[in-house]
């Protein structure tokens, strides 16, 4: 009796290793895929290679043109046979090998037949088949079968009508949009999964149209709703209806919220879950309406389901970005998921509770967390390291363990990001906290001392450079710098030497030792770090003696460049050798325009370390300092202002020409920033001519052309004005650029000896009232408003007329004063009919001015407006109320 | 959108993959992504115990089925709970057309059925049936029974 037994078990084994892929291949497949053709079908055999085809295919397999089209037109031949499996095998198949327009006309006649075939089933597979192959053409002729089927008894033929029209819609909106009512009729079907799924396609087709939106969700809130799935679905209209309405009265009684607190006792947990995360996400939600929800998602963190745990702790993740206390009740229940198998729950949960937790609960937290930061990937422990960073911002007083907790796992192992991720919230805490400074520079040292990254060693060197000789005891860092310049790569000890020389130039009682360690330096191997040691032995002075480096030669060695690096780049690529040497001034300081979007992109995150700035270190010191650099503005004085850039070219013309106002007491200068985008073009002599006729207080007194302005280099010419002394004229200015173009060899990328003069029209420019007022803020607008001398005082009052709605009289008035709204009196609540703005800055001629605007609606969409000015000049605010009185 | 489904064996080749919507040069990275993860995770856990992930702004959620792991990876509506749901049809069918827990043998002779099955619950990345039986009798082209 044993020995079958053990055959079978044989068996078995044989089985499982053998899988009936075994060895399949592309070629033979394709080969067998000729019994389609046979006069003789065999459904069974034709079934089974239609699943090599399909498993090729679910493999990543891809066909050939040729080899698709020979396949699908050997399918097409299966709809002969009458086998009910074979068939529904070929559905799959079509619509696998997505045949072309012009090879669908083969397989239309056949399934638009069982599209109308008393066979349901045929009727559900062949509209999701022919709506996956269609064109607009072919759909119009099948579009009144599809309207049929929509509300066809048969819920799989309505169900696969509507799935296809939410497909279709992306293609031909406006054949689907014509079925707005058999949709709405199966939106009441009994069958569940067709009310969910007409229920998306109804939504979908009506999403722009507010009205319709609001009213699909009224009627279904009110009445019953069948699956789960479609309750969701209402639930997320719901919110959306509720985000853009705009009677959101202050009592709190949102509209629908009822609905959404009675979700959240649905017996289906999706919908819960559902309810509970659309109530958090709710516009300035109250705590009153966000604890049902908070109790439910407490509820699921201590769930069975991992899905429920997460979806719970990612939600209230995101709640305690806003509403920190709402989520401390949790607290206990997240403490547990700190030890919860899956990683990215266990995660979550320790950034949310490093969010919500208290000062006193931080070392009981940090404990925690150090078990727990062995065994999770680097992906995660980036994110625990970014919260405890802010969790450190928030309680300084708490920086010795969290200082410490970050150099402990500086220690271990882990890539580079991770480390960087480290490194960034040390530095970043050296910055913000006096006292963590010492400690942090020291974690930073050790670091270095066994650190396998090359760019994060200079970085923390070039740091220790500035940061070390401000503390009590510069010598102490003295060891770790020097000690990498006997252990690393030459990339580091060029580093090492440079900040070497920084303690040598800013502490002048460690100059000798520091000398004696760069001579050392002479000697290395590598030349840039023998080049940076001779250049600081020979300018840093005084041969090493206790003598203090000259302010001039510190600049010229650690100043910043002022330079943008992609322009010096740019120029040097440009630059040939000639007799000529190099001319750093020759240089463009303006930082080349960006795209919006690429501007955006970095410096979302506040990084530590980094590379010095790019650009200019401060845009109004950078401007003052180019301004002075040129002589003939040098006598102007002390630049007040300088506007942000106005264009005056559309985007993406040949020539991009924007303009910065700079106002001095006496004058104005027009800095024009002038980006040449031709490639096939060298201009040179580059001017703007300025017809100031319509300016009649200005007078053109000087200007500085651009001597050449190549392709991709952005590079400035200046037009000055003279005007009456401190006082805010204001004038039209029209705008000609002039230049001798000359045509570039593309392949040499040499320029033609001869140019021709040409002309390029610019828009118009205008300086304003706002161009005289500095945006400053007070911290406490009342204060700083009783203590201004009230004779000073000038308030009147306005009529602005029709306006589109209150929010945009206030940024009106904002924008014609240009000063700095305060206390976020800027933002207008909807539907308020009054509101009052304050607004701080500093005139012309360093006079502080406050003033407080009250709007208020006078009928439907007039608005009044009183205006009271203080400022420490009653002339001052008598030209405030003129500004507004002329504009 | 349902972006992904995919199925592989217990050393991490692949049984079954079907993307919607992502284009073709990443699904090469998707599919090395999911594997990864199923071989750092999916040891000793139970059959259908889900697991879940987030990779940016897209979920995924992922289970052990004999000797099979599935994974669906959703964005936007089809999040950690909808893909759950998903997951959950899934594995009842694929358990409906094998007859019990998958071997991989099983797996792969039932292939074509299982094509056909996947066929019925998701199309072009939208979920369209969930009931098992009903989707039995609709891939033997039979009206659902309580039509």
């Amino acid at each position: 009796m044993a020995q079958p037994l053990v055959k079978k078990d044989d068996d078995r084994d044989d089985e499982a290793d053998c899988s009936p892929f075994l060895g399949i291949e592309k070629g033979a497949v394709l080969q067998e895929a000729r019994v389609f053709n046979d006069p003789q079908l065999d459904p069974r055999r034709c079934s089974q290679v239609i699943t090599k085809l399909l498993y090729l295919l679910n493999q990543g397999e891809t066909f050939t043109k040729v080899e698709a089209t020979e396949v699908f037109f050997a399918v097409t031949k299966l709809f002969q046979s009458k086998d009910i499996g074979l068939r529904r095998m070929v559905y799959v198949m079509i619509k696998e090998l997505s045949p072309s327009a012009d090879e669908v006309i083969i397989v239309t006649s056949s399934l638009m037949k069982d599209m109308t075939s008393k066979t349901d089933m045929y009727r559900a597979n062949a509209i999701r088949v022919l709506c996956r192959i269609t064109d607009g053409t072919l759909l119009t002729q099948i579009e009144r079968y599809l309207k049929q089927a929509i509300v066809d008894k048969n819920p799989v033929v309505a169900s696969a009508a509507l799935v296809s029209g939410i497909h279709l819609l992306q293609t031909n909106p406006e054949i689907v949009k014509r079925w707005s009512n058999e949709v709405q009729e199966a939106v009441q079907s009994r069958a569940a999964l067709v009310q969910f799924h007409a229920l998306a396609l109804l939504h979908q087709i009506r999403q722009n149209d507010r009205l319709a939106v609001n009213k699909l969700v009224s009627s279904l809130t009110k009445g019953s709703v069948r699956s789960p799935l479609a309750q969701c679905l209402l639930i997320r209209y719901t919110s959306q209806v509720i985000r853009e309405s705009a009677n959101n009265n202050q009592a709190g009684d949102r509209p629908f919220y009822d609905f959404l607190e009675g979700c959240l006792r649905h017996k289906a947990e999706m919908v819960i879950f559902e309810a509970a995360r659309a109530i958090t996400e709710l516009n300035g939600v109250t705590s009153r309406e966000l604890t049902p929800a908070i109790t439910v998602l407490q509820l699921f963190l201590s769930s069975s389901k991992p899905v429920l745990r997460f979806a719970a702790v990612r939600t209230l993740n995101k709640v305690a970005m806003t509403h920190p206390m709402a989520v401390t009740n949790c607290n206990i229940d997240m403490e547990s998921l700190i030890s919860d198998q899956n990683r990215s729950i266990a995660t979550l949960a320790i950034t949310t509770l490093l969010k919500t937790g208290n000062e006193s609960s931080v070392d009981r937290l940090m404990k925690q967390i150090t078990n727990f930061m062995s065994d999770i990937a680097d992906e995660f422990k980036i994110v625990v390291v970014e919260a405890i960073r802010s969790l450190c911002l928030k309680f300084p007083l708490k920086h010795r363990s969290l200082m410490n907790f970050l150099s402990n796992i500086l220690r271990e192992e882990g890539g580079f990001e991770y480390k960087k991720a480290i490194v960034d919230s040390i530095v970043i805490l050296i910055r913000d906290i006096p006292e963590a400074k010492e400690s942090g520079l020291l974690h930073l040292c050790e670091f270095i001392e066994d650190c396998e990254f090359t760019y994060l060693s200079t970085q923390i060197l070039h740091f220790l450079g500035i940061e070390g000789p401000k503390t009590s005891d510069p010598s102490k860092y003295i060891r770790y710098i020097y000690n990498r310049v006997h252990l690393e790569n030459a990339t580091v000890r060029a580093g090492a030497v440079s900040t070497l020389a920084k303690f040598g130039a800013m502490v002048d009682t460690l100059k000798p030792r520091v000398f004696v360690l760069l001579r050392r330096c002479l000697f290395d191997n590598d030349d840039e770090v023998r080049d940076r040691a001779t250049l600081y032995l020979n300018t840093l002075g005084g041969d090493g003696e206790v003598v203090e480096t000259g302010e001039d030669v510190k600049e010229f060695l650690f100043g910043s460049l002022d330079i943008p690096l992609v322009n010096l780049e740019n120029s040097l690529k440009n630059y040939e050798p000639s007799e000529e040497a190099f001319d750093i001034n020759s240089v463009p300081k303006e930082v080349k325009t960006q795209p919006l979007a690429e501007k955006k992109a970095p410096g979302k995150k506040p990084t530590g370390l980094g590379a010095p700035p790019a650009g200019p270190p401060s845009t109004v010191d950078a401007y003052e300092k180019l301004l002075s650099s040129i002589p003939e503005f040098a006598n102007f004085g002390k630049l007040f202002k300088s506007s942000a850039p106005v264009e005056l070219t559309e985007a993406e013309t040949e020539y991009a020409v924007n303009v910065v106002k700079h106002i001095f007491d006496g004058h104005v200068v027009f800095q024009y920033n002038c980006t040449n985008t031709i490639p096939e073009q060298l201009l040179e002599n580059v001017t703007v001519i300025v017809d100031a006729s319509e300016a009649e207080e200005f007078a053109e007194v000087a200007s500085k052309p651009l001597r050449s302005l190549p392709y991709d280099s952005p590079g400035q010419t200046f037009v000055a004005f003279e005007k009456p002394e401190g006082v805010p004229a204001i004038g039209k200015f029209s705008n000609m650029l002039r230049f001798i173009v000359k045509e570039v060899d593309p392949s040499t990328g040499e320029a033609e000896d001869d140019g021709v003069e040409d002309e390029y029209q610019l828009e118009e420019l205008e300086v304003v009232a706002a161009d005289y007022m500095l945006k400053v803020g007070v911290s406490n607008f009342r204060n700083a408003w009783e203590t201004m001398d009230a004779d000073c005082e000038r308030a009147d009052e306005y009529g602005l007329g029709p306006r589109e709605s209150l929010a945009e009289a206030v940024n009106a008035v904002i924008n014609l004063l240009g000063m700095q709204p305060c206390e976020g009196t800027e933002v207008v609540p909807n539907n308020s009919r009054s509101h009052t703005c304050l607004l701080s800055g500093v005139y012309i001629g360093n006079v502080k001015v406050l003033v407080r605007l009250q709007f208020g609606l006078d009928g439907p969409k007039d608005v009044a407006m009183k205006l009271a000015v203080r400022s420490e000049d009653e002339a001052v605010s008598d030209a405030i109320h003129e500004i507004v009185a002329s504009g | 959108m349902i972006l992904a489904v995919l199925f592989a064996n217990s050393e991490g080749n692949i049984l079954v993959e079907r993307f919607n919507g992502v284009p073709a040069e990443e699904r090469l990275h998707w599919r090395s992504f999911l594997v990864k993860l199923g071989a750092d995770n999916l040891k000793g856990v139970k059959n259908e115990e889900l697991l879940v992930a987030s990779h940016k702004s897209v979920y995924i959620v992922y289970t052990v089925l004999g000797d099979v792991s599935v994974y669906v990876v959703g964005k936007d509506e089809y999040d950690e709970l909808a893909l759950a749901e998903v997951i959950f049809v899934i594995t009842s069918a694929v358990k409906d057309v094998c007859g019990k827990l998958p071997t991989e043998r099983l797996f792969l002779d039932k292939y074509g059925r299982i094509c056909l099955t996947l066929d019925e619950i998701i199309w072009k990345g939208y979920l369209e049936n969930t009931d098992k039986d009903r989707i039995r009798r609709l891939v033997r082209l039979k009206p659902p029974t309580e039509f």
